[in-house]
């Protein structure tokens, strides 16, 4: 769908993007990483065309992005803006008038997604008059209005409370399974494991890494499994003698714990399970896979160490 | 072009809406009309007494000419040429106070001239004129028709009468006429002001508000600027047709009822009329040409608009916040009061070199052009007023082209001061 390929952009003599490419496919929902100013933004705003890359290319479909193909694009900026004095209804109609849509075609999404969030009195409402939230909620409707194939999102969830970062949610799950692309540039990264097939994180103008979510936090994981117990802490510590190692533990109630532990020696999952049978009574057990905040914070410390000792 | 449309539209009812354009509406042709009458008032209220020589040689006027009732001017026939100098300095006329020159050539140029020692008021001007003006008719419609002197008057070319100071005869500063093409020059730059700032505010509220990604992330910073130039430049121009409507309406109350004396026919017919004319109300109401003087009033408004507005959109673009850029906007300013100079100045010397250079001067054509129509160009002159639309043409769509890279370049840059040197940077950027 969408291939960024050896993007390098500076400002003045900053490098804002340096080398940087990216595919993402059909149908998926692709999460861009990156600590602040990182460089995500002006990678969006070359995709949007709103800003020239010095080198590099962006292809849509196969074509060299072109002007045109910003019609098929839905783009929803971090730093949203609206006209304060216009209308939600003339607000939207502008909006996807300037996206390619008939006057009435947009009229008709517009009926259609005021009904969806159930704020069919907000229509003649003007922006001044609504909520910071509400203000959002509009924001969200006029970059989806024209049903773009790839939508790009920049922080989506910022702003909202939530309840309304669920129901965004569950519009992105429902766009991508009618086979919309998006986008989604973001630092919740509860959000990134929730919905996310695919991430890219960018740090100091490059990217650092790539890859499905599952199959990142598979590639870091280092052999720790949860156990959910009640029972006895000293029961527990007991079993585990000398085949295991407890890393951490979290105290839930009075006999209630999760204990992080780590194999020693040939051990696995299933003789940690025998192990404790008969000595706490297990409510639950897991593989312990590190979270993408984990993931990004360790990537980006590697990455600022490594650059320090360069 | 169809975007840039868009966004004009989305503008015009942006303006249309507010509620400082309905006021603007009201207040600014009110404020004219208010000004008007009281010129009106004024003009008539000057009161001079003169003396005057008429110089016929060939005894064109027979030694008749009418004259007022309460003897504001008083008349001499000398049937000979005095020279100018003798006029002015030869004691058997030194108790006369215009010289009125009628050679041969009046009959068929309707060109005549006077030498006066101090400069006539608006009263005695038109006075000297009328009376001239209606002997000459009287001769004209005698001597090669056989109409009637009314019939003869609706088909007259009119006099043109030339003052000139008899100490100073070069000195060719211009009639009233000229101060309506400053005023139309003038009203163009206030329009040109009032609404180049609404786009200087209209692009850094886009920017502070941050919906300006959001647009340029759909159409080309220039598409955005041109529909933002475009749709201000036809609320003004719907703004200025209210005025106009509210003008002639006021001025045709005014003429039909306040002033409606100075435009009885019987008075202006009868043969011993002594009207004590008004200029200003003769100038507004008959020899203003209103339809050559609103067309390129228009021409001049549109493409001046478009000249100035791109520099407004660029400082617009470049500013980092809706206060910043004031060092910027002054020099812009000045630019717009310098150009209302130069009307005042090729008012007081049409023909200096000076004034030539203002009349192709993209920044000032607007209003000398109006100031040259409403004095009249030259025989054979009229050709130039084109040079200076296409000059000015040429200039806006430049302008346009070098503001249009600081729009696309300036426009996402925010919370910054303004600096020559990152303008600079941003003009040389793709």
């Amino acid at each position: 769908m969408l291939e960024v390929q050896q993007l390098t952009k500076r400002f003045q003599r900053k490098a804002a993007l340096d080398n940087v490419s990216l595919s993402l496919r059909t149908g998926e929902i692709f999460g861009l990483l990156g600590p602040n100013g990182a460089g995500k933004t002006t990678l969006i705003r070359v995709i949007n065309r709103i800003v020239e890359p010095d080198s590099g290319h962006v292809r849509f479909k196969g074509d060299l992005l072109q002007q045109k193909h910003l019609l098929s694009i839905g783009y929803l900026p971090e730093e949203r803006g609206l006209y304060r004095n216009m209308t939600v209804e003339a607000h939207a109609l502008f909006l996807g008038m300037l996206r390619g849509m008939t006057k009435n075609d947009a009229r008709q999404a517009l009926q259609y997604w005021l009904e969806r969030f159930d704020i069919q009195d907000w229509r003649k409402k003007r922006i001044d008059e609504l909520s910071k939230g509400m203000a959002q909620k509009v924001q969200f409707i006029c970059a989806v209005l024209h049903e773009p194939e790839l939508l790009i999102l920049d922080e989506p969830f910022s702003g909202f409370d939530p309840v309304n970062v669920e129901l965004i949610k569950q519009e992105l799950i429902e766009m991508k399974a009618k086979g919309k692309t998006i986008l989604i540039s973001t630092h919740n990264m509860k959000s990134v494991e929730e919905i996310c097939d695919r991430v890219a994180l960018i740090h100091q103008s490059k990217k650092i890494m790539e890859g499905s979510v599952t199959a990142l936090q598979e590639s870091a994981k280092t052999g720790e499994y949860a156990v959910k117990f009640r029972g006895s802490m000293i029961a527990f510590v007991n079993a585990l003698w000398t085949g295991f190692e407890l890393i951490d533990k979290e105290i839930l109630g009075d006999d209630r714990f999760v204990a992080r532990v780590k194999m020693r020696g040939d051990n696995n999952f299933e003789d940690l399970l025998r192990t404790l049978i008969g000595q706490v009574k297990i409510e639950a057990a897991w593989e312990v896979l590190p979270s993408m905040q984990e993931l990004f914070i360790e990537a980006v410390s590697e990455k600022q160490t490594g650059t320090t000792e360069a | 072009m169809r975007n840039s449309w868009i966004i004009a539209q989305r503008e015009l009812w942006e303006r249309i809406g507010s509620r400082s354009f309905l006021v603007m509406a009201l207040i600014g042709p009110l404020l004219v009309l208010s000004m008007t009458y009281l010129l009106f008032v004024l003009g008539g209220n000057e009161q001079q007494q003169w003396k005057v020589l008429i110089a016929d040689p060939k005894e064109i006027m027979d030694n008749k000419i009418m004259s007022n009732k309460d003897r504001a001017v008083e008349y001499s026939f000398i049937a000979k040429y005095v020279e100018i100098e003798e006029f002015a300095n030869d004691p058997q006329y030194k108790s006369f106070d215009a010289l009125i020159e009628v050679n041969e050539k009046v009959l068929t140029n309707k060109v005549g001239f006077v030498f006066y020692r101090e400069k006539p008021s608006m009263n005695m001007s038109i006075n000297l004129r009328y009376h001239v003006e209606r002997r000459l008719e009287e001769i004209l419609a005698e001597e090669f028709t056989d109409l009637s002197q009314a019939d003869f008057r609706k088909i007259k070319q009119p006099l043109t009468l030339n003052f000139h100071n008899v100490y100073d005869p070069t000195d060719s500063a211009s009639d009233l006429g000229g101060w309506v093409g400053l005023f139309f020059g003038a009203v163009i730059f206030v329009f040109i002001f009032l609404f180049g700032m609404t786009i200087l505010r209209s692009v850094s509220r886009e920017k502070s508000n941050r919906i300006v990604e959001l647009l340029v992330s759909t159409v080309h910073p220039r598409t955005l600027m041109l529909g933002k130039i475009i749709g201000i430049g036809l609320a003004a121009f719907l703004q200025f047709l209210l005025w106009l409507t509210v003008i002639a309406i006021g001025l045709y109350f005014m003429r039909e009822t306040i002033f409606v004396d100075l435009y009885d026919a019987s008075n202006i017919t009868a043969a011993n009329a002594s009207q004590d004319y008004n200029e200003f109300v003769e100038l507004v109401f008959s020899r203003i040409q209103y339809t050559n003087m609103l067309l390129y009033f228009f021409l001049f408004f549109t493409v001046g608009y478009l000249f100035y507005g791109a520099f407004f959109a660029a400082l617009g673009a470049v500013t980092g916040s809706e206060s910043d850029g004031q060092q910027f906007l002054l020099p812009l300013i000045a630019l717009l009061l310098f150009a209302l100079y130069a009307g005042y100045y090729a008012l007081n010397n049409p023909d200096s070199s000076l004034t030539t250079f203002y009349h192709y001067f993209p920044f000032t054509s607007p209003v000398v052009v109006m100031v040259k129509l409403a004095t009249g160009y030259g025989e054979g002159q009229g050709y130039t007023l084109y040079i200076s639309l296409i000059i000015l043409l040429l200039s806006a769509f430049v302008v346009l082209a070098i503001a249009g890279r600081l729009y696309k370049n300036g426009l996402l840059q925010f919370g910054h001061a303004v600096r020559l040197r990152q303008i600079i940077q941003w003009l040389k950027m793709k």
